[in-house]
């Protein structure tokens, strides 16, 4: 275990799934040498298949005894989809082989099967109580990583002073292990260097006091970042003071250090369209993802959140609305000067 | 050649159809996998063994034979492996692995054998390691989640996959050995998801050089124990508890399964594991404690008459 635990909350309340976090990872990170079918970030609609396809069924993790469950490397295809190319050429020039094409349109040069947002927006039930909520997801930089577990190389190490999982590229020789056994699927092969590849929790920017890039770009202010341990910090108020962020699948034993506000839904409506008084995403479903305290977190938030309505005054929501963008992050003073 | 086979005559028989006899050349050994020069030299047979002393472990793969031959120029020496397989997996993707073949060698041959998986703390293990996407590294270990790459220097490897067997000769030039030289091998099958700890090696084996005396003992003598006491004494000893082996049908993966014990291991290594398990103990979870740095078995030195240490050992000799 490291010393101390750098941890993310995202409020569901407020993603709107407009994909910014994905594009500034992919900018950043993983947009070139063999990195296409990854994404360190990503955001997913549910109920869904999520990314890679029905990763919350590809096993991994530990059971009761502490012991890794065999887990599924996803397959390339299938779950993480072939990534294609556009027909730019025919399509945007005139003098182009298909230049006397009536109607040029863009379109892929191979049909896709799957691709990260494939199910984008579907979500559940029957108008007018149909459903969704957009899951954003990183490496979730475990306590108990079961990548780290799985590695027989030893390659997979946690930092001592903010418990960031990193894979050493010197040490892994693409084994793969580690793909089937993390959970949540957020470990990734690369085919152009032979090796895995996942979230770095920004570290390079967090050695210079900045939130990682994913957290920092996020329009609908969504993502808090500090230490867990650090009570000024505002995870520590989410996570530990007013306990409104919970952990995702925490049954499957890694300790995973990302934690959610669960999303609130409005009313059901009857056959005449009146509020029936039952939220809309099913208590269920949310109880499966985060876990069975969620009954108890989505009342909090909603009696908070009619204190507000009320004009009374609420810590727990002034803290969710984050009226200034850089009160949402702390981390240490940079260790070196830029 | 009469020499080589006074050798061999003196060698029990559990190791005497794994000498290998280096062909001295008077040029260089070929780096092509089908020339007659490697295909008309009558090859040794080296039975593998899936590994599974340590997870991930191999255990659904069958024993198999690798054909193994040698040459020697002036200053170089070659090796030529030959296994069947049906289908060559050749390149690396998502979920998707590469056929590949390794020689081991000790790096300090006169203090002992290493370890077999891949040497141990102390004795480590000079690796040359070719695969199927064109992939040839020399590494060095000095056990299981040791493996490290060495700079280049000038290993050559080449394989070719026709009609169901693959084809592989390492070439180097190596130091003018002046003993018979140790030496176990492995091979993966890419088709099989086999990588790192998933796959199948040999025992050591001995590359036996014309007039080369011999420095360090690889005799391999069979235990005059019973195997079918040693066996009985497995559930009376308490063994069965923790290992698996043949017949055990609890399948315990507390300890390292057995099924190939005296395949892969010499009886010198089987007991010292008896007499002091702590000596080597392989990285599997839950297989030790550690303190001061050092691994320490949970499984405690053998308590017994020598008459039944002789059968144990007799019938771990017998797992092969």
């Amino acid at each position: 275990m490291s010393k101390r635990q750098l941890a993310m909350v995202m409020d569901l309340n407020k993603c709107i799934g407009c994909q910014t976090c994905t594009s500034a990872c992919k900018t950043q990170w993983t947009n070139r040498n063999g990195r296409d079918t990854m994404y360190w970030n990503n955001v997913e609609t549910h109920p869904g298949s999520g990314y890679p396809r029905n990763w919350r069924k590809s096993g991994g993790g530990f059971d009761a005894e502490g012991r890794l469950k065999t887990g599924h490397i996803p397959n390339l295809a299938r779950d993480y989809g072939v990534p294609f190319e556009m027909n730019y050429t025919a399509a945007l020039n005139p003098r182009g082989e298909r230049g006397g094409d009536t109607h040029p349109h863009l379109e892929p040069l191979t049909p896709p099967t799957f691709g990260p947002g494939w199910d984008e927006d579907q979500g559940a039930g029957d108008y007018p109580n149909s459903y969704h909520f957009y899951l954003p997801r990183i490496c979730n930089h475990c306590t108990n990583p079961a990548c780290l577990a799985a590695c027989p190389r030893g390659a997979i190490y946690k930092r001592e002073e903010d418990g960031i999982v990193l894979i050493d590229q010197e040490r892994c020789r693409g084994y793969q292990h580690c793909v089937g056994a993390c959970p949540y699927k957020k470990v990734y092969f690369n085919p152009h260097f032979g090796r895995s590849e996942k979230c770095i929790f920004c570290f390079p920017r967090v050695e210079q006091g900045l939130a990682p890039a994913c957290a920092r770009q996020c329009a609908g202010r969504i993502r808090f970042v500090s230490f867990l341990d650090d009570a000024e910090g505002p995870v520590h108020k989410l996570v530990a003071k007013w306990q409104v962020a919970l952990p995702l699948h925490a049954e499957l034993g890694t300790q995973p250090n990302v934690y959610y506000v669960p999303p609130l839904s409005p009313d059901k409506l009857d056959a005449q369209g009146r509020p029936t008084g039952e939220r809309r995403i099913p208590e269920a479903f949310l109880v499966e993802l985060f876990g069975p305290r969620v009954p108890e977190v989505l009342k909090l938030l909603e009696a908070e959140r009619a204190k507000k309505q009320r004009g009374e005054p609420s810590e727990l929501m002034d803290l969710l609305i984050a009226y200034r963008h850089e009160e949402m992050f702390k981390l240490d003073p940079p260790k070196v000067k830029p | 050649m009469k020499r080589l086979l006074a050798a061999f005559l003196f060698l029990p028989l559990a190791t005497a159809a794994a000498d290998i006899a280096v062909q001295r050349l008077a040029g260089e050994p070929s780096l092509d996998p089908l020339s007659p020069a490697w295909l008309a030299q009558p090859p040794a047979s080296i039975k593998v063994y899936p590994q599974t002393g340590v997870p991930p472990a191999a255990v659904q793969a069958a024993t198999g034979n690798v054909k193994l031959r040698a040459q020697a120029g002036a200053t170089t020496l070659a090796l030529h492996l030959e296994w069947p397989d049906r289908r060559p997996a050749a390149s690396r993707g998502v979920n998707e692995f590469a056929d590949a073949a390794a020689v081991q060698w000790p790096l300090q041959p006169e203090s002992g054998l290493p370890h077999v998986g891949m040497g141990h703390r102390g004795a480590p293990v000079s690796l040359w390691f070719w695969r199927a996407d064109g992939t040839v590294e020399t590494l060095a270990a000095a056990g299981f989640g040791t493996l490290t790459r060495q700079p280049a220097d000038g290993l050559q490897a080449r394989g070719v996959w026709k009609n169901g067997v693959w084809r592989v000769v390492f070439f180097r030039a190596p130091a003018a050995p002046a003993s018979p030289l140790p030496l176990a091998i492995a091979i993966w099958n890419g088709e099989g998801a086999e990588r790192n700890g998933l796959k199948r090696l040999s025992a050591w084996q001995t590359l036996r050089f014309d007039g080369a005396a011999e420095k360090v003992s690889l005799r391999n003598t069979a235990p005059s124990g019973n195997a079918a006491r040693g066996k009985r004494l497995m559930q009376v000893k308490g063994c069965a508890a923790c290992h698996n082996f043949p017949g055990n049908s609890a399948k315990p993966s507390i300890g390292p399964d057995l099924r190939y014990a005296g395949g892969l291991h010499g009886a010198d290594y089987l007991a010292e594991s008896l007499r002091e398990p702590s000596k080597i103990v392989v990285p599997g979870k839950g297989y030790f404690t550690e303190q001061d740095g050092r691994r320490v078995s949970i499984m405690p030195p053998f308590e017994g008459s020598e008459a039944e240490r002789d059968d144990l050992l007799a019938y771990l000799f017998s797992l092969r």
